[in-house]
């Protein structure tokens, strides 16, 4: 033989780099119910199918290589469903995960593979933030700026499962994932409160700093916030059965599952004719699409609109739909936003567009103008016109004024109207005040008589008439018209591929 | 049991008081209905619970973000 010599070496390097950080950090995780890095990866992938790849990798710095496993982060290739991914789990046992000058290279070097070759990027990010001792003086800030690139477009789909502590590079890839889940108890963060305090002598609670409320109410960062980590990685395997490997393909079909649109009558019973009364859409959706298909991004932010991926007979859609269960379904600056990244992630990876509209408007007011509300309409506006995947919209009630038009008035490719739809620029009582200047409370006669002036030409027949919606259908029928009409707009001609005009639109507002 | 405060994500006026003080109160029950927007908007319960106050009286304005009733949970 004559090999042993190599054959121990290697095995016991692979031990090592296997083994992680120290024996105690391991087992307190798995106390705490908290997987480690490679458990996460199995969690994650189908079983079986992780291949890793840089896992002699340690720190560039010779006094730390003993101690820092594959550099603290876990790489490799893997398949979800039994489609190819590339993943980068964060080893927090080994050295914080901090990010350094090798383990940075790692990271680079996956996502570049992913685009290359066309496969989903995920990344479970649990980091410290900069290993300091790598990356203090010129040299080690120089190295670290040369080779970090955060030029990324949408060719690729990013997603982020953030599982626990997350400063600097942790956040970084989330900041620029188009999707990211949070555990309950992870934190989200430029910097640890421990460099806060040192910098800018302020106590900061982690969770007030970035935990899962403020990101996935206040930011909007984070699109959905899980108690595991094993709810987590199953959150990035669902999401991404809703999109294609790559920008060139198109997503893939799923089965049908039995019952799917069998309780479509129930819409009339959610939804009141008053169009002063609310109704929690979400009940809506679920009647019309695949069942329990349907995956809200961004549920508990900007909550007077839904952006919730779906299947409709097997083909996935992105719907954007008011909630006039949340600030009577009008539109804010958060749920500008939340529409406008929704629109760019699904027109890059072809996902045709659903817009159910039931709108009173744009919320007006102090707090909307010092928050920039013009540019966010517009700004989802211009998502909206840029836009080349198949555009359906459904009137549901009231679609008024500007908001009629971004709801995907006179911009879908194919337009129905319920027969309840209420078309106009403002509500009717609100026209009747600013026009004639009545006061309802000591002229209600002549006030109710304004309101019934401008509530004529309202209807839904008088916007088909001029061809200005494509039909009127029951609401019953929502199902049935979207099936057909996605049937009929599936741009045949480039295989249903878009132009993706927003591939490089920003991924934060 | 701690206080939480049940604010009004929209400005509005008051136009119907759906809880009163001492009633139990599951997470999304309207507490208040507000007209705005020409629309009944409910402010909502974010926990299920008890009413311990009703700090606004019908047909008072209420900005964004005011506390109008406060719970235990």
């Amino acid at each position: 033989m004559g090999w042993e010599n190599n054959v121990e070496e290697h095995r016991r390097r692979i031990a090592a780099a296997e083994a992680m950080g120290s024996t105690r950090r391991l087992e307190e995780r798995a106390a705490a119910g908290i997987l480690n890095a490679r458990q996460r990866i199995e969690a994650l992938l189908d079983s079986g199918s992780f291949h890793e790849s840089g896992r002699f990798a340690v720190s560039a710095r010779a006094e730390s290589a003993d101690r820092s496993p594959a550099d603290g982060v876990v790489d490799g290739y893997g398949r979800i469903d039994g489609r190819e991914v590339v993943v980068c789990a964060q080893d927090f046992t080994t050295l914080g995960s901090s990010s350094a000058i090798n383990n940075g290279r790692k990271s680079q070097k996956m996502w570049r593979t992913a685009e290359k070759n066309g496969v989903p990027f995920v990344y479970l990010s649990e980091c410290s933030g900069a290993r300091i001792p790598d990356i203090m003086g010129a040299v080690g800030m120089g190295r670290i700026g040369e080779g970090f690139i955060f030029s990324r477009r949408r060719i690729v789909p990013w997603a982020d499962a953030l599982l626990g502590m997350s400063f600097g590079g942790g956040t970084w890839v989330a900041s620029v994932s188009d999707f990211v889940v949070m555990r309950k108890g992870a934190v989200m963060a430029v910097t640890s409160p421990r460099v806060n305090s040192v910098a800018i002598s302020e106590q900061i609670d982690p969770e007030d700093m970035g935990g899962w409320r403020v990101q996935t109410e206040i930011t909007g960062k984070a699109d959905l916030a899980v108690d595991t980590d094993e709810e987590a990685l199953q959150a990035v395997r669902d999401y991404l059965s809703y999109l294609p490997s790559n920008c060139n393909e198109m997503p893939p079909m799923a089965d049908v599952p039995a019952g799917s649109g069998e309780d479509a009558n129930r819409i009339l019973d959610l939804v009141p004719e008053e169009r002063r009364r609310t109704y929690d859409v979400r009940k809506v959706i679920r009647l019309i699409v695949d069942r329990d298909s349907m995956f809200p991004i961004k549920e508990r932010f900007g909550r007077s609109l839904v952006t919730s991926f779906a299947r409709i007979e097997g083909r996935s859609v992105g719907i954007i739909a008011n909630n006039p269960m949340f600030k009577g379904g009008a539109l804010d600056v958060d749920s500008c936003d939340k529409a406008t990244s929704f629109i760019a992630m699904c027109d890059s990876f072809n996902v045709p567009l659903i817009f159910l509209a039931d709108v009173p408007g744009f919320l007006i007011g102090i707090e909307g103008e010092h928050r920039k509300v013009p540019g966010k309409i517009m700004n989802f506006m211009q998502a909206l016109e840029l836009a080349s995947v198949p555009v359906l919209s459904v009137i549901m009630r009231k679609s008024y004024g500007q908001a009629y038009i971004n709801m995907g008035g006179g911009r879908s490719d194919e337009m129905a109207c319920w027969f309840t739809a209420d078309i106009s620029f403002v509500d009717p009582a609100v026209a009747a005040s600013i026009v004639t200047g009545l006061d309802p409370t000591t002229e209600p006669e002549k006030f109710a008589a304004a309101v019934d002036e401008y509530s004529l030409g309202c209807s839904p027949y008088d916007l088909a008439g001029q061809y200005l919606a494509h039909d009127v259908i029951d609401p019953r029928d929502t199902r049935r018209w979207l099936g057909r009409m996605l049937d009929a707009h599936q741009r045949r001609r480039t295989g249903g591929i878009g132009a993706h005009h927003m591939q490089s639109w920003p991924f934060t507002y | 049991m701690a206080d939480i405060d049940i604010k009004s994500e929209i400005a509005g006026k008051v136009w119907l008081i759906e809880a009163e003080v001492g009633q139990g109160v599951e997470e999304d029950d309207a507490v208040i209905i507000l007209e705005s927007m020409k629309m009944e908007i409910p402010v909502a319960a974010p926990v299920s619970g008890k009413i311990t106050e009703i700090l606004v009286e019908k047909d008072e304005a209420v900005a964004e973000g005011q506390t109008v009733a406060r719970m235990e949970g």
